[in-house]
């Protein structure tokens, strides 16, 4: 049991996807403007990446592996995770329409977040065990969407700064990013 | 080789199959033109348009939620092409632009001095910004540098510029205000917009009752933009002509120059643009929401139906006006005379109103050709009644019904209709109104050697226009003040003499005049041909006697049709009334209009199913924002105002040539200039003070 | 003329990441030493090209509404390609790229041009394109990995370039001086004129 408590602290605060693994940081720029949408692209994320990562542990497991065609690795799991998100979508456009009114406009842009694929391949390449990828899956979204989510309330404080003309944009937000990074690196104590 | 080959195609069947099944499980009907119409935006997913980017503004569109111009960043391209996968037309699409409703800059007083982020929103964070008033501009520039298109750029009075040609009306500006001072709206938003406590408002345009943007009118002129004027006029008062030659410009007592030396001639400066308008020979093109279907009535030609008319066609209705005279007008038309407002230029303006594509239908009289029934059968959802008041109040005197005594709307409406309208030597016309004043001046030109004013009250007290009193002076007419008509002598049925009893003044009553008490033993005799009523009218509700649902509307005890005062609306849901029939009874043009659009305003909630009450903080009629009105104010140089011309007294009165004339652009200017472009708390002082 | 504009374009007037603020992961990642910023950088120009062409020439059968799907199996299958040659001849740098290698896969410059110019032009323009964007990543990784191992470890390709004395920066080979560091170039190419905000 504290294996996996130490497996999501180390995977949410230490070594978070976006802030130490450098994963997923296209939409940590693009969608982190503003708060309510930071919070549906977390959310999102959240759930994705946990369906994801458990499909292509098992697809991988019991088919890539078995069949000794882990080679194929890459061009299976972007299929897979590519008909998921679709699949998703269609799913929660009838059955759940408010969720995909919440959640299912950032579904597309899912698709290619590196950090689903990347946490995929993670599970695969590190030989966890299925309990361990869904902690893994789980708690690397969630530290994802921990970052995301602290990103757009900063930003939405620079909206009010006085930022020098060319650090406006995305070069505030990256150097911005790295102080984030830099804080999150004093939860290395903790591990 | 060959495993990797099949492992890919069974996955991938695999995964088609499970897809395609859930495309036909879980399939929500999407309207193909959704797609097509998302083809011809932009794409640009900037939320402009209010919804969660461009698919979701398509199917709005599709939906009929939005309208084909509702995205921001497309331009009239993209307009048109979701126009014509929609099949439809869209003419005069509306566009959202920004404006500022602050005039303050850097005239307005400061509280401290800030030197801190220049951003507003930081700023305000501190004790609401730097500037003594709570919803001024903050200036430092907030907007100009969030707007996405470059429209807007820091005036050098530190208050932001629209260009409205780059303007999209995204809405960036305003929701990065802190305070509110910039707006972006659609003309129909204006429409439905009423003043509020919060609103920056200077004290002439509070007191408007049509609520015109009276100083940004002002300085359009100031400027030479005489187009823009207008069309600011227009936006809350389609009678511009009208009302620049009949209001009582009740928002020249409110004007804040008058501390210093006189109000600025307002009314004259309105009717200038208005002249020049007129003069280029083609109505300015307002702007008119795309049609939205529904179908209004409106019983009654007069300003009050036509301005309901103009601002429900500008929200995007058909409106089918309906009226009992051949002309169109009402009392403008068959009360106002020939010499103060002519029948020509009248009909030019209304002709301008109609052209926005009313229908108008003359010689068809409420209850007798039409009811509401038959309304209602011809798809109309809403009615409003702008009846007018066409009946004169009695004098309460005996034999008012011999010959040569009349009602004022009787002795006019015949000179509107140019019937002959012989009068006698001498004409007594009682009352003190603005109607007398016609009475009098009319009887003056059709012949009448003396005409008598018989009015209970001195000449402070009367409620005509200070211009008319005078006017009325100038061409002889002889006031006898403090009478009170007594009775009537007549002799073979026709009035020979009336009697008057002399009155001083005693303590004011509820309308806060002096109330007249009859002196006894001062009756006179004064010799008359003709006897004019003009003490009042009402309006003439025989059409409710009836078995009909009509019989539900419900009267007043100033028999008028009795409306809620917020929403115009009467005892039936889908009829409104305003104008001089609704409430309180008979008033001046200007309320008319306010009124109508207050109407208009409801009418459109009313369809829409919305709410009709007005929310919170809305300024009343008659109110002041407080701290608005001043005791004194400096810095301003004694300039005075312009004279007005008028025709020479003594040839006048053989015409109906109109009496008043424009002032000219010279005079125009230099009056304009007179204004301080006032707002809340500040104005512009001509002396700069040492600080 | 257009061939080279579409080639130069993407060395300077939109160069990935600088300007075309794309595929910022491998950026950050393996710009810790100059070796794995260039072999990414030439990884990445090989599927891009490659990926153009097909996409190219196939761009009049892919059905619009599976173009996305299509795309990306293109696109895998070339990363596949570099993954298995990689491993095969270059090992070294296999290992130190690790997961960034598949990862290509999901790199928004390769299905952004995808989608935005090799589904729209031909071949040669597409190849053109590629090329252009390619090489122009290469320099970029190349420029702010030379930076980062430079003061990071005080060598260049592996080669010691600072004095004994000299005490390696190690914030700059960590995470935050990856973004700190990124966040600075673009402050100066700010300079030379706004990058494509995203």
């Amino acid at each position: 049991m504290s294996d996996y408590l130490l497996m999501a602290v180390s995977a949410i605060f230490v070594n978070n996807i976006l802030l130490a693994q450098y994963l997923g940081n296209c939409p940590f720029v693009g969608v982190s403007k503003k708060m309510d949408t930071a919070a549906g692209m977390a959310g999102g994320v959240v759930f994705v990446l946990t369906l994801a990562g458990v499909i292509t542990w098992t697809i991988d497991f019991f088919l890539l592996r078995h069949f000794d065609l882990v080679y194929l690795r890459t061009i299976v799991f972007i299929l897979v995770i590519a008909a998921l998100v679709q699949f998703v979508e269609t799913f929660l456009k009838k059955m759940v329409p408010p969720l995909y009114k919440g959640l299912g406009i950032f579904l597309p842009l899912i698709t290619t977040n590196c950090a689903i694929f990347g946490v995929c391949i993670i599970n695969v390449r590190k030989d966890f065990n299925f309990m361990e990828t869904l902690v893994f899956s789980v708690t690397s979204a969630i530290g994802f969407g921990l970052a995301l989510v602290i990103m757009a309330g900063l930003r939405e404080r620079m909206a009010t700064a006085r930022i020098p003309k060319i650090m406006e944009g995305t070069a505030v937000t990256m150097i911005t990013a790295g102080f984030m990074a830099l804080s999150f690196f004093g939860f290395l104590g903790m591990a | 080789m060959v495993d990797a080959f099949v492992f890919l195609l069974i996955l991938g069947a695999i995964a088609a199959v499970i897809l395609g099944f859930s495309a036909i499980v879980f399939y929500v009907y999407e309207d193909p033109k959704i797609a097509e119409v998302e083809e011809c935006l932009p794409g640009a997913n900037c939320g402009g348009c209010g919804y969660a980017g461009c698919s979701a503004c398509a199917a709005a569109i599709v939906a009929g939620e939005a309208s084909p111009g509702s995205c921001v960043a497309g331009g009239p391209g993209v307009v048109q092409a979701v126009a014509a996968v929609m099949g439809m037309e869209v003419e005069a699409a509306e566009t959202k632009q920004a404006f500022l409703t602050c005039t303050g800059g850097i005239r307005a007083e400061t509280k401290y001095n800030y030197s801190g982020i220049r951003d507003c929103r930081a700023l305000s964070l501190l004790y609401r910004g730097d500037k003594k008033c709570e919803v001024a501009c903050l200036g430092q520039g907030t907007c100009v540098r969030n707007c996405l298109f470059n429209a807007l750029t820091m005036s050098e009075n530190n208050l932001p510029l629209v260009d409205l040609e780059l303007c999209t009306g995204c809405g960036t500006c305003e929701n990065v205000c802190p305070t509110g001072a910039i707006k972006v709206r659609r003309d129909s938003e204006k429409i439905m917009h009423f003043n509020r406590l919060d609103d920056r408002l200077a004290p002439c345009q509070q007191t408007c009752p049509a609520q015109i943007d009276i100083p940004r009118y002002i300085d359009h002129i100031k400027h030479g933009r005489y187009e823009e004027a207008v069309l600011t006029i227009k936006e809350r008062n389609p009678f511009l002509l009208s009302c620049g030659r009949v209001c009582p410009h009740p928002c020249e007592d409110a004007c804040r120059r008058a501390l210093a030396d006189d109000p600025v001639s307002i009314n004259q400066l309105k009717r200038f643009v208005a002249d020049y308008e007129m003069n280029t020979g083609k109505h300015l093109p307002v702007s008119v929401a795309p049609d939205n279907g529904h179908k209004v009535a409106v019983i009654g030609g007069g300003p009050g139906g036509l301005s309901c008319a103009y601002f429900l066609r500008r929200l995007g209705y058909s409106v089918t006006i309906f009226e009992m005279q051949p002309k169109l007008g009402g009392m403008l038309y068959y009360g106002i005379p020939e010499y103060r407002l002519p029948k020509k230029i009248l009909e030019w303006e209304i002709q301008g109103i109609l052209d926005l594509g009313i229908e108008a239908r003359v010689n068809i009289k409420f209850g007798l050709d039409f009811d509401l029934e038959s309304l209602v059968a011809a798809g109309y959802k809403a009615v409003f009644m702008a009846i007018g008041a066409w009946k004169y109040k009695s004098a309460g005197m005996e034999k008012e019904e011999v010959g040569g005594v009349e009602g004022a709307t009787i002795f006019l409406e015949r000179q509107g209709l140019g019937i002959p309208n012989p009068v006698g030597k001498k004409v007594g016309v009682i009352g003190g109104g603005n109607t007398a004043m016609d009475c009098l001046r009319t009887s003056l030109r059709l012949g009448a050697e003396k005409v008598f004013l018989i009015y209970r009250r001195s000449k402070t007290e009367m409620p005509a226009n200070p211009e008319e009193i005078e006017a009325c002076q100038d061409e002889g007419v002889e006031a006898i003040l403090l009478s009170a008509p007594g009775r009537i002598v007549e002799e073979n049925g026709k009035l020979t003499q009336l009697e008057y009893i002399k009155m001083e003044l005693g303590e004011p009553d509820e309308s806060g005049r002096r109330r007249p008490i009859p002196i006894k033993g001062s009756e006179t005799l004064l010799p008359l041909d003709n006897l004019i009523l003009a003490i009042g009218q009402y309006s003439d509700l025989s059409f409710m006697e009836t078995n009909r649902r009509v019989k539900d509307i419900e009267k007043t005890k100033w028999n008028s049709i009795a409306i809620d005062a917020d929403t115009n609306q009467t005892a039936i849901p889908y009829v409104f009334a305003g104008g001089d029939a609704g409430y309180g009874g008979p008033g001046i043009l200007v309320e008319a209009i306010g009124d109508a659009r207050k109407a208009a305003r409801s009418i459109h909630l009313f369809i829409t199913g919305e709410d009709m009450n007005f929310p919170e903080g809305r300024l009343k009629p008659k109110e002041h924002i407080p701290g608005t009105i001043f005791d004194s104010i400096s810095g301003i140089e004694k300039k005075g105002r312009i004279k007005l011309s008028q025709l020479d007294p003594k040839t006048r009165i053989h015409t109906m040539e109109e009496v008043d004339l424009t002032i000219t652009e010279e005079e125009a200017l230099k009056e304009a200039n007179r204004c301080m472009n006032c707002c809340l708390t500040c104005y512009d002082k001509d002396i700069k003070e040492a600080s | 003329m257009s061939i080279v504009k579409e080639f130069t374009k993407g060395l300077w007037a939109e160069i990935p990441p600088f300007r075309f603020v794309l595929g910022l992961c491998p950026t950050l990642a393996v710009t810790k030493s100059v070796e794995t910023g260039i072999g990414m950088g030439l990884m990445l120009t090989f599927v891009l090209v490659f990926s153009n062409i097909l996409i190219s020439l196939l761009r009049k059968i892919i059905p619009p509404s599976v173009r996305i799907a299509c795309f990306i199996v293109v696109i895998a299958t070339f990363v596949v390609i570099v993954e298995l040659v990689s491993q095969a001849y270059a090992y070294p740098l296999y290992q130190k790229l690790g997961i960034f290698i598949p990862l290509i896969v999901v790199n928004c410059i390769v299905l952004g041009r995808a989608e935005a110019f090799a589904s729209k032009n031909g071949v040669v323009a597409s190849i053109a394109d590629g090329l252009g964007m390619g090489i122009g990543y290469t320099i970029s990784l190349t420029v702010l990995a030379a930076i980062r191992e430079l003061f990071g470890a005080g060598t260049l390709y592996g080669i010691k370039i600072m004095g004994p004395s000299f005490e390696p920066f190690t914030f700059m080979v960590s995470a935050p001086g990856a973004f700190v560091c990124l966040g600075l170039i673009l402050c100066t190419m700010n300079l030379f004129g706004k990058a494509k905000d995203m």
